[in-house]
């Protein structure tokens, strides 16, 4: 399967929370991290009790809910950001606020948005358990992206590809997002295994540093860099969303290998869509 | 109830899958995915070879005559079990209809039911090889029951507990420290025992290899639902010996219900027994309104998913989880058991709410009238029993479970019941530090 990005290195995925800190700032880091280069946004819905995130971004969501998010807001957003930018918008959230919309609303809402895809970690593919969600994403022409934590058992990595993932997830450790991960060569063998059977892989959860997204991509289509970009917005909330964006994008450009320029509609170049098949492109 | 309709969503099901949901433990009502609609274990994929990891142990000790040995001896010698079933004759008398009759949970120790599933848990994990436990507490009486069943096995003991509630019962704090457990302060969310649960899970997620999770009412991803009513059925069986010793047939058991772990064990050998009537009080709090109270059924909590089950939980219209009140900490839990939810749709268990108020008055009847001093969780099982009690006749009787005693609420019920007084004696008592 192709890479989303330039020809030699692997994509980057960039995860922001809505509305974080405000609805205002959280558009314009968006923005900026896709002007800076990165080649999916995985923007979080953000959940009252986030289980599977760590303080970074917990702190972000209960932020966000304070500052007025909700559902419809969010998908409004979404659907401005998707006008803006080429760059697929994968869309996460928990099972908690996704059955409350109901999964069939969720899921057309977000297609009609011009979301690519849904990143939902508490609906996992076992059939009993999603809530009918991957299939309602097909059946809308988006995808539901599986998540497997690296080394699980290969009936969890068969129930994937039974499944005919075009995308998965790979979680490169046990625990939440937020702390430092060292990529183990269990883990790299995982990634290789994974990847070897086609499906396209996003490689997450604790990584930072451009050494790490270089030593990822070798191994990984889709390098997924979360709450170190959370942290950035944290530190710079204060000054406004144009610091925040500042923030992000020299991070973003940073972990790209350098800024590949403007991409968003307003900018002065724009990449061509990219060919790898993904849902709405 | 086994299982779950089968959909079609369920095509692709695994083989695990239909290993699991075929599967029936040896002893009690057996392993369920789903109750009905609700239940279900929606975590994420972390979380999914540990609870694979605990069904299969669980399964495997509760049929093993030797664990069941091993958990009785427990039970007697250190819990104190059989707890007394009492006859509340001076309030039979003055309210007249149906003879109360009052299971003295709190008298097992460490103050309240929740040792018995301590005790159960914590001795699977051992049996799992291991060596650390995590538990979430949010009036301290489940974190209390853990610490102490934690020292007598040897095993080493974190409760998360929301910083809030470490404030509002402090005196619980100090014991879960004496008896050689840390407890761990949450600032997340509203600090309180659902915030204590997420930390948990977290936690649970990196370190399930060396640590059990001992979760502490009949919620969450399955098993632990079947897996903690199994532990605390044993108050609804020595219950049934104990009327069958004195030739009663209740009419009607009444519990109060937080996440429903007295409750449903209280209930859980009655359930095929229509001719009882199965009552839970929740928390009616100060009213009805969101953050008022802590009620989920009667039409007050909506479907939803959090903590890694489906049920019924006090949510807003987009899934958040709202806040709760309840004077009794140990209710103030925004979800209910999926199981009790499912009994609640069904009928077969019927649902009454109880207020703040009427629960320290019942606390005080109970106490004046009988001898017997309810935890503020049990009195709004028992403000209910008077009422309950007046539908049937003096030839009839019910059995009110008194999940926990109210030593530990010696600050709440002081500053609700005594105020002045009480304000005098912490003045001195500070003076004379
Ligand atoms: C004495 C007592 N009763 C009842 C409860 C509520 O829990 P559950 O509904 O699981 O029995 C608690 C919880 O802390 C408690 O301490």
């Amino acid at each position: 399967m192709s890479a989303i990005g330039p020809a030699g290195r692997a994509s980057l995925m960039a995860h922001l929370v809505a509305y974080y800190p405000d609805r205002e700032s959280s558009f314009h880091t968006a923005l900026g991290l896709v002007d800076a280069g990165v080649d999916f946004l995985e923007i979080q819905f953000p959940f009252s009790d986030p289980t599977a995130d760590g303080p970074a971004i917990q702190e972000a969501c209960a932020t966000a809910l304070e500052t007025g998010f909700t559902m419809a807001g969010g998908f409004q957003l979404v659907g401005e950001l998707a006008q803006r930018t080429d760059r697929p918008i994968m869309l996460m959230s928990y099972a908690g606020p996704v059955f409350a919309r109901g999964v069939a609303r969720f899921v057309s809402e977000a297609a009609e948005r011009g979301v690519a895809g849904l990143i939902v970690p508490d609906l996992p593919l076992d059939p009993q358990y999603n809530e009918g969600l991957f299939e309602a994403a097909r059946g809308a022409g988006i995808e539901a992206v599986p998540v497997v934590v690296a080394g699980a058992p290969e009936e969890r990595v068969r129930l994937v590809l039974e499944w005919e993932a075009r995308y998965v997830y790979v979680a490169l450790r046990r625990g939440t997002t937020g702390d430092q991960t060292t990529l183990t060569p269990e883990a790299v063998a995982f990634l290789d295994r994974i990847r070897s059977a086609g499906v396209y892989t996003f490689a997450g959860f604790g990584v930072s540093s451009r050494e790490q997204v270089e030593q990822l991509g070798a191994h990984a289509d889709s390098v997924v860099v979360g709450s170190a970009f959370v942290r950035t917005v944290h530190a710079r909330k204060e000054y406004g969303p144009a610091q925040v964006r500042n923030g992000v994008y020299h991070l973003a450009a940073e972990l790209v290998g350098g800024p590949r320029g403007p991409a968003s509609r307003n900018g002065r170049r724009r990449r061509g869509r990219s060919r790898s098949g993904l849902g709405r492109l | 109830m086994q299982g779950q309709a089968d959909g079609p969503r369920r095509a692709a099901e695994s083989d695990s899958d239909k290993g699991r949901r075929g599967r029936q433990g040896a002893a009690g009502q057996g392993r369920h995915d789903f109750f009905g609609e609700f239940g279900g274990r929606y975590v994420a994929e972390v979380l999914r070879s540990p609870l694979d990891e605990l069904e299969i142990a669980f399964d495997e000790a509760i049929s093993d005559s030797a664990f069941q040995r091993e958990l009785d001896g427990v039970l007697r010698d250190y819990v104190g079990r059989p707890t007394p079933l009492i006859a509340a004759d001076r309030i039979s008398d003055q309210i007249g209809g149906a003879r109360i009759y009052v299971k003295q949970e709190g008298l097992a120790a460490t103050g309240a039911h929740k040792v018995n599933n301590a005790v159960g848990q914590a001795l699977l994990a051992r049996r799992m090889g291991k060596s650390r436990i995590i538990a979430e507490t949010g009036a301290g009486q489940h974190g209390v029951a853990v610490a102490a069943v934690c020292a007598r096995l040897g095993l080493a003991c974190d409760v998360y507990m929301g910083e809030l509630d470490m404030r509002r019962q402090k005196p619980n704090v100090f014991w879960m420290e004496r008896y050689g457990a840390r407890v761990l302060p949450v600032a997340g969310g509203s600090a309180t025992l659902k915030d204590a649960v997420n930390e948990a899970l977290r936690d649970w997620s990196a370190s399930f290899e060396d640590t059990h999770y001992l979760l502490g009412s009949v919620l969450g991803p399955s098993p632990f639902p079947d897996m903690v009513r199994e532990f605390q059925a044993v108050i609804g069986r020595e219950t049934q010996a104990q009327c069958a010793e004195r030739g009663i047939e209740p009419a009607a058991l009444l519990a109060c219900v937080g996440g429903g772990s007295n409750a449903i064990g209280f209930f859980s050998p009655y359930l095929e027994n229509e001719g009882t009537r199965l009552i839970g009080v929740e928390a009616g709090g100060r009213g009805t309104d969101p953050g008022e109270h802590a009620a989920r059924m009667r039409g007050l909590g909506r479907p939803g998913i959090v903590h890694g089950y489906k049920s019924l939980f006090l949510l807003d219209e987009d899934g958040q989880v709202l806040p709760t009140h309840s004077v009794s900490a140990g209710l103030d839990y925004p979800g209910i058991g999926p199981q009790l939810a499912h009994l609640g749709r069904t009928g077969r268990v019927e649902f009454r709410r109880a207020t703040d108020q009427e629960a320290l008055e019942a606390l005080d009847y109970f106490a004046r009238t009988e001898g017997l001093l309810f935890a503020l969780e049990s009195a709004h099982g028992a403000a209910a029993a008077p009422a309950v009690a007046m539908e049937y006749s003096n030839d009839q009787a019910i059995v009110l479970n008194m999940s926990g005693r109210g030593d530990k609420d010696l600050f709440i019920g002081a500053r609700e019941l005594d105020r002045e007084g009480w304000k005098r004696f912490l003045k001195e008592e500070y003076e004379s530090l």
